[in-house]
């Protein structure tokens, strides 16, 4: 954006106007990116929750209910703003603002399109990490801010929630760091181009050149450190068709829900126990900022979790177009754009189709969950990821004549690690499960049929 | 998962007694097998909701919402809302003969109703002249329509009655009124029950309401026309209605007879101190109308039994017998007051033969009746 800037009104401004031009325009466009999905998310969720309630959900205001969402904003600002009297009015204020501003922020690093980042950062998983836990901050500024004690509840176990939560979050992640080798999302689609479960290996044996249709340069992980390779691509190479990719994302989907506060995980705001948790004390257009921060950090984090372990905007068709160079790159990168909103919506429709069958948690099976059964998947996950690379990608040299696996080709060492990885994920997860499921039963036999003697 | 189901129940000790364990031999849940049996129902809902509706109670899925305005559901027959009167699609005459049954047992008191009443004699009808009922208090409890005898009243399915007016649903009759055609349609199998009764006893009403008492208003007009054109057209036709005529023809004399009698005892009662000048008054009244009802009494004996020949007496008849009427006010009235003859003796002017039989009698009748009236006021300033 900025190159395009100057290229147009060079000389007429100074070069710093030129960037502060561009990236308000960029901010902008991505806001405007974000609302529009919050708006269509707020109708597709009511809509999509009636038709698996056997209802047909709001299709009165404009054709099939489409302008719902702005009667819903139309009412929400003309709605009286109250607060409290004995609330602290700074805090009851900043609460909102400070729970939509992290949000906001973390959209500012994930590549929305093949080559349509608005910030290339190199620790883009720390930051996206980073940011989101200041949101917290936000749910407890409003508990405590509104004076109230079901505010004051809800915030807490938001809080709770989300601290507990993000820990198996950052260690799934940590998956994802581990295999890319780095922190930028950047790199992370271009990673995960190839075909399924084999990824990029599939290296093209004419000398001559293969069909840039089908095969693409790639410069990464997992064929080719260091020198460039032509494999063959299909862009389904994603991540989540691998052992270790698939146990990550689940384990990092199921904590963005809780971290997002959707179904079953909505024990902050659970209406039926706590009116409406932190939000309590809170109506008109401070609610609906509330309303807008979680439905954009649900996107976010749909998008986080497309782009780490589903590809990101990687799809059939966008090398090809890419590589066939001049004004396709345009179509390729809007292809590429599609493809990781269609991912987003597919992750949206799993979260309202959990919402539409499960009920709510308790707290304390909110916390085992966390700690019994998704940290210990994830830290296995670790150990899995690391050996992928490791079997991948490393030298004997580096194994230090441990294990050397030199003399195979890219595509036999993919599938090694796969069978490797995949054995140790499984025996993990029933190794787990069962000893989560193990007490119950004692108990109950215990309890119940003590024979008298 | 297919598992040996042991329905023997065996006895178990525990520390709270003796209990009975059935093993109902459930297949063990995998972990999250029940999550995904949960997800797949959702979803099979979810789906099926997309292509169609729950139309069967023993379907489980399908959209069940059922648009209201513009769908509807089909009201069963038994469905009750307001009250509401028939009346018969052919002869547009009600089946209420104001018996009051309703009106007694109906629980918050909403239903009014006054009986109708001959005008010429003052008795009263079988027929209501005027029928209320406060929709707005209405429990819709259906008592009314249960006693109903006559099954004039039923329950109506209508129940979009919502309005902004204030008192806008307290219904008249006409607003009550609806066709037997209207009932049968909505409850088919209910009327069928009850039709027979039902008509039996209308007919028999009908024949105990004078003119046009007991008609629907909506239907009045039309029922007016009806009875025109049938008798228009009857009436070229021949029959053997002549000895008809000579009764009618008897009637109004009768009738003229007895007017005059009536005014003879007028005349007599007013010529007494001035507080008995009202009864006078009220006799001659009396008198008129019942002249006018004889000479109606000859045009209906001419429409129900129109023979070319008939024509003519009756009508001769009626107007002889408005004349005896408007001759017997006047000598009423002289009798009173000798200087107030005049305007009396304009009265019995006759009408030219052409006109119908209906308009002169009733002409003839209307002029007897102010003569009467004439007559009588001629007392009371002559008293003064």
């Amino acid at each position: 954006m900025t190159d395009i800037l100057r290229s147009w009104i060079g000389g007429a401004l100074p070069d710093w106007v030129i960037v502060l031009i561009a990236y308000l325009l960029v901010t902008t466009i991505v806001l405007f990116y974000a609302v529009g999905n919050f708006i269509m998310m707020v109708w597709a969720e009511r809509r999509v929750v009636a038709r698996m309630q056997d209802r047909l959900g709001p299709n009165r205001v404009g054709p099939a209910g489409l302008l719902q969402p702005i009667a819903d904003a139309v009412k929400m600002f003309t709605k009286e703003d109250i607060v409290p009297r004995s609330a602290d009015q700074w805090v009851h204020l900043l609460a909102p603002i400070v729970s939509l501003a992290p949000v906001a922020m973390m959209l500012a690093v994930i590549p929305w399109g093949r080559g349509w980042e608005p910030i290339d950062l190199n620790v883009a998983l720390l930051y996206i990490v980073a940011v989101s836990a200041v949101s917290g901050v936000g749910l407890m500024m409003a508990g405590w801010g509104s004076n109230n004690k079901f505010a004051l509840l809800g915030a807490m176990r938001a809080v709770a929630q989300l601290v507990s939560y993000e820990i198996p979050a950052v260690t799934a992640l940590l998956t994802v760091v581990i295999l890319a080798g780095g922190m930028s999302l950047l790199e992370l689609p271009y990673m995960q181009a190839g075909v399924p479960l084999m990824g990029a290996t599939i290296l093209c044996g004419d000398a001559a050149g293969c069909s840039p249709s089908l095969y693409t340069t790639v410069t990464s992980f997992p064929g080719s450190p260091g020198e460039p390779v032509q494999a063959l691509d299909l862009g389904l190479g994603w991540w989540v068709f691998t052992p270790v990719g698939l146990l990550g994302f689940i384990v990092f989907f199921i904590a963005a829900l809780a971290e997002g506060e959707r179904t079953p995980f909505d024990i902050p705001e659970a209406d039926s126990e706590i009116v409406a948790g932190y939000m309590t004390e809170y109506s008109g257009m401070k609610f609906a900022t509330f309303y807008i921060a979680q439905y954009i950090l649900n996107f976010a984090l749909s998008a986080l979790a497309a782009t780490a372990f589903l590809g990101g905007w990687q799809g059939p068709g966008v090398a090809a177009l890419a590589n066939m160079g001049g004004p396709w790159v345009h179509v390729a990168a809007a292809l590429s754009a599609f493809y990781l909103l269609a991912k987003i919506w597919v992750l949206f429709f799993v979260m309202i189709w959990l919402r539409g069958a499960f009920p709510r948690l308790r707290v304390d099976q909110l916390m085992d969950f966390a700690w019994k059964l998704l940290l210990p998947l994830a830290l296995v996950n670790i150990v899995s990821a690391s050996l992928m690379v490791g079997l991948t990608q490393w030298t004997s040299a580096q194994w230090g004549g441990l294990l050397s696996l030199d003399g195979f080709a890219p595509w036999q060492r993919q599938l090694i690690a796969i069978l490797v990885t995949a054995i140790i994920n499984i025996a993990a997860a029933y190794w787990i499960l069962s000893i989560n499921q193990r007490p119950t039963q004692e108990e109950w036999i215990e309890e119940e049929l003590v024979v008298a003697s | 998962m297919t598992t040996e189901i042991q329905t023997e129940p065996t006895e178990v000790q525990t520390t709270r007694g003796g209990v009975y364990v059935i093993d109902r031999s459930r297949p063990r849940l995998r972990a999250g097998q029940g999550l995904l049996t949960g997800l797949d129902v959702v979803f099979r809902h979810f789906r099926d909701a997309l292509t169609r509706k729950l139309e069967k109670p023993s379907q489980q899925t399908g959209v069940f919402t059922v648009q209201y305005p513009e769908e509807r559901l089909k009201l069963p027959e038994a469905f009750r809302n307001f009250p509401i009167l028939l009346y018969d699609d052919e002869t547009g005459h009600e089946l209420c003969t104001s018996c009051f049954q309703c009106q007694r047992i109906c629980p918050p008191q909403v239903i009014h109703m006054t009986q109708a009443r001959d005008p010429s004699t003052g008795k009263p009808v079988p027929a209501v002249a005027e029928f209320l009922i406060e929709y707005d208090a209405c429990m819709s409890c259906g008592l009314c329509a249960e006693v109903c005898p006559f099954d004039a009243i039923k329950m109506d399915h209508e129940f979009e009655y919502s309005t902004d007016v204030h008192g806008g649903l307290t219904i008249n009759k006409e607003a009550l009124n609806r066709p037997i055609s209207y009932y049968e349609k909505i409850a088919p199998s209910f009327w069928a029950e009850v039709k027979d009764s039902a008509m039996k006893k209308l007919q028999g009403n009908m024949k105990r309401r004078p003119d046009l008492i007991g008609v629907a208003p909506q239907m009045v007009e039309k029922i007016r026309a009806k009875r025109a054109e049938s008798a228009a057209a009857q009436a070229p036709a021949p029959a053997s209605a002549t000895p008809d005529a000579a009764p009618a023809d008897k009637a109004a004399r009768l009738a003229a007879a007895r007017a005059r009698a009536a005014e003879k005892t007028a005349a007599e009662a007013s010529a007494e101190p001035v507080s008995e000048s009202t009864p006078a008054d009220k006799a001659a009244r009396l008198a008129a109308i019942r002249a006018a009802n004889a000479a109606k009494k000859t045009d209906e004996g001419a429409t129900e039994a129109p023979a070319p020949t008939g024509g003519a007496p009756t009508d001769k008849a009626a107007r002889l017998a408005a004349i005896r009427a408007a001759n017997a006010a006047k000598k009423s009235a002289e009798g009173a007051d000798a200087a107030s003859a005049p305007p009396a003796a304009e009265a019995p002017a006759p009408t030219t033969g052409d006109a119908p039989t209906d308009k002169a009698a009733r002409l003839a009748a209307i002029r007897a009746a102010n003569a009467a009236k004439k007559a009588a006021a001629q007392n009371d300033g002559s008293e003064e």
